[in-house]
């Protein structure tokens, strides 16, 4: 029986490549897989693409053309990923100028396009396009605040199409995390996406989905940021990035490359899968509706889980885009104060802040003061020491984080504070350039739209 | 009765879909599983929480892995890219579950 070797050879955009150099250099995987784009990451990379237009893919390709590319080439592994974010096509123009620079031939890179829809939304208006939010059903063209991006995530069929016709770079934008597994398995064992109609069909789409799930937060499926494996009696800092070792029968092996540390036991592979999951009866992807309730993994051996028993549904009527847009702006501040007295001083400052704006022409949405080491983390839902307790401490933090409307009032009301380190309190400390400023803050706006407006497209590029 | 805490029972992973927090709680044992089932509510998730999650608290049961998987909606100050919170994207929500205590027969 035929078994194709994917790795989970990215977490998110600024993941460390040295799990996948790790895989690559053994050999010990047919394929990696990249996952880059976090809810999050296409409005950084929106802003990075306003600035320059030639941008807005994420940035850690240049780095893996460099250094992990031509290793992976060399082995004859695939790598497919949706760094491409908002620009697959620039990213491409890239990696092929690396690539090149090094004298590395040979390379099919395809890149996948289509998801990014922002240009579109005036078009979708005139057309009576529906676009009602998923959480409160309000309609999309009623929203008071400006687009940053819009993208839609969309499925694996040019995964496979790009893979059944020669490529070994994939450089897609918002296809779905884990459907960049589908499209591997589906090219490697000729099974059905778009064309899917049976109950086969489908088990087969959810099994792959399941596997690029577990795959796609790379570390965290193998012994990284694991409660169940706490204390951890492995190494972190070489962690072993997750490869399944899949069967074309639905089964499957998770394990991780040989001298690496980590670990791939039922735990870790189990605390991945609720990851993120809601329903676990229904997990909606682009391509398949996914039923993990009866799912069986099993410890096989060290460092080897087997898994199966996923069943699948037919794909949901609609697909989901998300559209980022622009609420306003925080801007954060970080103080420490020492004993003796450290609360008193913590709570005299916060009060001679909100005096000090008071007096200053900003207009400060909502502010907020978290208690470093007590509420930092959990704000209202932890009980907060008495103050005589707290006071004992040898010193405490004070996290201020503002919004604001505009990008000029962040520094003003900043500024405006710095003084108390000498007019306030004894014994306080603060480093400019420690919080953030002017972050911009998005909100999500989750909808649904219908298929057919949505038609991905797949070009090539040689090196 | 008896009081036992979540931790030494139980692991747990928390992530965020926008303004939604989810926080799979995987038992350490098919007993404690069992235990979990019975005793480990959503009130009792939403209550532990104070004011962070403002919405509803569903259950789902996920016997073949003996976990319980908790949605939270309305629980992370609007969403990870427009939160005020140090935790934008409620990592943490997983941490604060494993404190809680549950009073058992």
């Amino acid at each position: 029986m035929k078994t194709i070797r994917i790795a989970g050879a990215q977490g998110f955009y600024g993941d460390s490549p040295l799990g996948a150099m790790a895989i690559a250099m053994q050999g010990a995987a047919d394929y990696l897989m990249h996952d880059a784009l976090a809810e999050l990451t296409l409005s950084i990379l929106q802003k990075d693409k306003i600035k320059d237009p030639t941008m807005g893919y994420a940035r850690d390709i240049e780095v893996h053309a460099r250094t992990l590319y031509p290793m992976a080439f060399a082995k004859g592994i695939k790598i497919v990923t949706n760094s491409g974010g908002l620009n697959p096509e620039s990213a491409a123009e890239k990696v092929k100028a690396i690539l090149e620079k090094q004298g590395i031939k040979g390379v099919k890179i395809a890149t996948i396009t289509g998801d990014d829809v922002l240009a579109r939304l005036p078009e979708f208006k005139e057309n009576n396009v529906e676009l009602n939010n998923l959480d409160d059903n309000s309609s999309y063209y009623d929203s008071k605040f400006p687009p940053t991006h819009a993208n839609v995530y969309i499925g694996a069929q040019k995964v496979k199409e790009a893979l059944d016709n020669g490529a070994n770079l994939i450089l897609a934008g918002r296809v779905a995390d884990p459907c960049l597994a589908l499209g591997i398995l589906a090219h490697e064992f000729n099974w059905k996406i778009d064309e899917a109609t049976t109950q086969e069909d489908f088990d087969r789409m959810a099994f792959a989905i399941t596997i690029g799930h577990i795959l796609e937060c790379g570390g965290q499926a193998s012994g990284g940021n694991a409660y169940s494996e706490w204390p951890m009696n492995y190494s972190v800092s070489d962690l072993g990035y997750p490869i399944a070792h899949v069967n074309e029968d639905c089964t499957a092996i998770l394990t991780k490359a040989d001298n690496t540390g980590g670990k791939v036991s039922r735990n870790t592979i189990r605390e991945q899968l609720v990851y993120e999951i809601h329903d676990p009866t229904n997990y909606i992807t682009p391509d398949v509706i996914v039923d993990l309730s009866n799912i069986k993994l099993e410890d096989v051996s060290e460092n080897k889980v087997s898994i199966s028993g996923i069943k699948g549904k037919p794909r949901p009527e609609k697909l989901k885009l998300c559209i980022g847009q622009h609420e306003g702006f925080v801007t954060e501040q970080f103080f420490f104060f020492s004993y003796p007295f450290a609360y008193d001083k913590l709570q005299m400052f916060i009060k001679a802040v909100k005096e000090t704006w008071a007096k200053l022409p900003v207009q400060i949405l909502e502010s907020r003061f978290n208690i470093i080491g007590v509420n930092g983390l959990h704000e209202d839902a932890v009980e907060i020491p008495n103050a005589d307790e707290l006071n004992e401490r040898s010193e405490l933090g004070l996290r201020i984080a503002i919004k604001h409307k505009d990008d000029r009032t962040g520094k003003t009301a900043i500024a405006g504070i710095v003084c108390l380190g000498l007019n306030g309190p004894p014994g306080v400390i603060s480093v400019p350039g420690w919080g953030n400023m002017n972050r911009a803050m998005l909100s999500l706006f989750p909808c649904l739209i219908p298929r057919e407006l949505i038609n991905p497209e797949v070009k090539y590029i040689e090196v | 009765m008896k009081t036992i805490k979540l931790i030494d029972i139980a692991s747990a992973r928390s992530g965020d879909k926008n303004n939604v927090c989810n926080i799979g709680v995987m038992a350490k044992s098919e007993e404690d599983y069992a235990t979990l089932k019975q005793h480990l509510t959503a009130d009792i998730v939403k209550t532990h929480f104070k004011g962070l999650i403002k919405g509803k608290v569903e259950r789902f049961e996920w016997d073949s892995l003996e976990s319980l998987n908790f949605v939270c909606h309305e629980a992370l100050d609007g969403g990870a890219s427009r939160s005020m919170r140090m935790d934008s994207l409620g990592k943490n929500f997983s941490s604060h579950l494993l404190r809680l205590e549950l009073e058992i027969n």
